[in-house]
């Protein structure tokens, strides 16, 4: 199994941003009726999330956490050999969003830039081929962006989705460092459940999919450009492979959950997370939520509830052990050792790239 | 049987599980309620349902339910 050691690259700064805009879920009551939303809220534990507006990207919440980070840990522009944008949400097809990232953050044209296309398991993902494209190259510091908007390929009448999904970016700085700061990663992939979490229009497999709406199997309308997620079978993998994949990350790392402090995991639901802690014996207290207040925010989720829960804690080292699983299916975990100083708070905002939004090609 | 029962009811009290057989036909269990059972019966007979065991059929009835815990008992 892909498992990967790191000894010289340490995670030196995150940070998060998010838009202002609050949907509570009470509000959805309306919609699909009291006991639905209650029995919903129950199980997720989510009260409120999150939304862009109509223009604002993952890119563009990513850029504001990447520049705010920067600033904030006076970074030379030009040291950063590396960006990586893990992300569903892109701008276009092509080219990259990393690349307008890049642009507006006025970084030098000796960086190596590009997506990683996945979803809720991209910052592990990101965190190993940045680790592993500095490990072998002069690159000193490298940024990893993670973000979706999945809100905006939802369908309004998706009960299984709308009230869930939250929106926001992070972004995490590598720095090569001399002292001893491991980063041991573990990831998995399992292409038969592609049809789990999947958006089946918008690629090149079907250019010309309907926008006509459709009752499928669930009894939910929904149309070829929306999201689907078949629940039960995510819900059934997650407390089959996660326990899985960790108790296999323990053994082969010689560590137990006693081991670390903190248990920074995708804010699937709470359902989800209560599954998984039972099974594998973690402390509550040592596994932070933020599912009521944010929602299910996908691949940024982790570093979301890092930086709500430790932004105003000062100088408190925590070995900690980041857990991400989601669609592909695609799963993985890395442990990594965080000062909590080197966290941001979480910052509000809804400007967007004015200039990307491209409404006639005479633009061009 | 009397212990699936009585994992059944606590989760949908509401629901005749000994004479119910289109639970899932009839959408009479969602899937909330599938989570729920999937968990409890993983917990309280050490198995594992996997994705490939997510059919109606399997969960359509307490019997069906019962005979896809015996099934995978087994096979463990």
């Amino acid at each position: 199994m892909p498992i990967f050691n790191f000894n010289n690259i340490k995670i030196t700064g995150m940070a998060c941003a998010m838009p202002s805009n609050i949907t509570k879920t009470e509000s959805f009551k309306d919609v699909f009726g009291a006991d639905e939303v209650d029995k919903f809220m129950l199980m997720t534990g989510i009260t409120q999330t999150r939304r862009t507006s109509k223009h604002q990207t993952a890119a563009d919440l990513g850029f504001t956490a990447a520049e705010k980070l920067i600033q904030h840990k006076n970074i030379d522009r030009s040291e950063i050999g590396a960006l990586v944008f893990g992300t569903h949400s892109p701008d276009y097809r092509r080219p990259a969003s990393a690349f307008i990232i890049h642009k507006r953050l006025g970084l030098s044209i000796d960086t190596a830039v590009f997506d990683i296309s996945l979803g809720c398991s991209a910052m592990v993902y990101g965190i190993q081929a940045l680790a592993s494209m500095m490990s072998s190259s002069n690159i000193k510091k490298a940024l990893l962006i993670v973000g979706d908007t999945a809100g905006k390929t939802t369908n309004p009448k998706d009960r299984a989705s709308i009230m869930l999904i939250g929106e926001s970016s992070v972004a995490i700085l590598l720095e090569k460092t001399e002292e001893s700061s491991p980063i041991v990663s573990l990831m998995r992939s399992d292409g038969n459940g592609y049809k789990y979490l999947i958006v089946p229009a918008g690629g090149y497999r079907n250019l010309e999919a309907s926008h006509e709406n459709e009752i499928c199997h669930d009894g939910i309308e929904r149309n070829l450009h929306n999201s689907m997620m078949q629940g039960t079978s995510v819900f059934t993998f997650t407390i089959t492979d996660i326990p899985r994949l960790m108790k296999d990350f323990w053994q082969l790392t010689n560590t137990t959950v006693d081991d670390y402090d903190c248990f920074a995991f995708h804010q699937a639901n709470l359902y989800i997370l209560q599954q998984i802690a039972k099974k594998l014996k973690i402390p509550v207290e040592k596994m932070p939520l933020t599912l009521s207040k944010y929602g299910n925010t996908s691949g940024a989720s982790p570093i979301v509830t890092l930086c709500d829960a430790f932004g105003e804690v000062e100088g408190k080292e925590l070995n900690t052990l980041f857990c991400a699983f989601g669609v592909g299916l695609s799963w993985g975990a890395f442990s990594a050792k965080i000062n909590t100083s080197d966290i941001l708070p979480i910052i509000e905002d809804d400007t967007f790239f004015e200039e990307g939004v491209i409404n006639s090609m005479r633009e061009l | 049987m009397e212990k699936l029962l009585e994992i059944l009811e606590g989760i949908r009290p509401d629901v005749n599980f000994e004479n119910e057989k289109k639970l899932i036909d009839d959408g009479l269990l969602d899937s909330f309620d599938i989570v729920s059972i999937i968990s409890e019966l993983n917990d309280e007979y050490n198995i594992a349902i996997r994705v490939t065991e997510l059919k109606p059929e399997n969960f359509n009835s307490a019997e069906s339910i019962m005979n896809l815990v015996l099934k995978l008992k087994n096979s463990n």
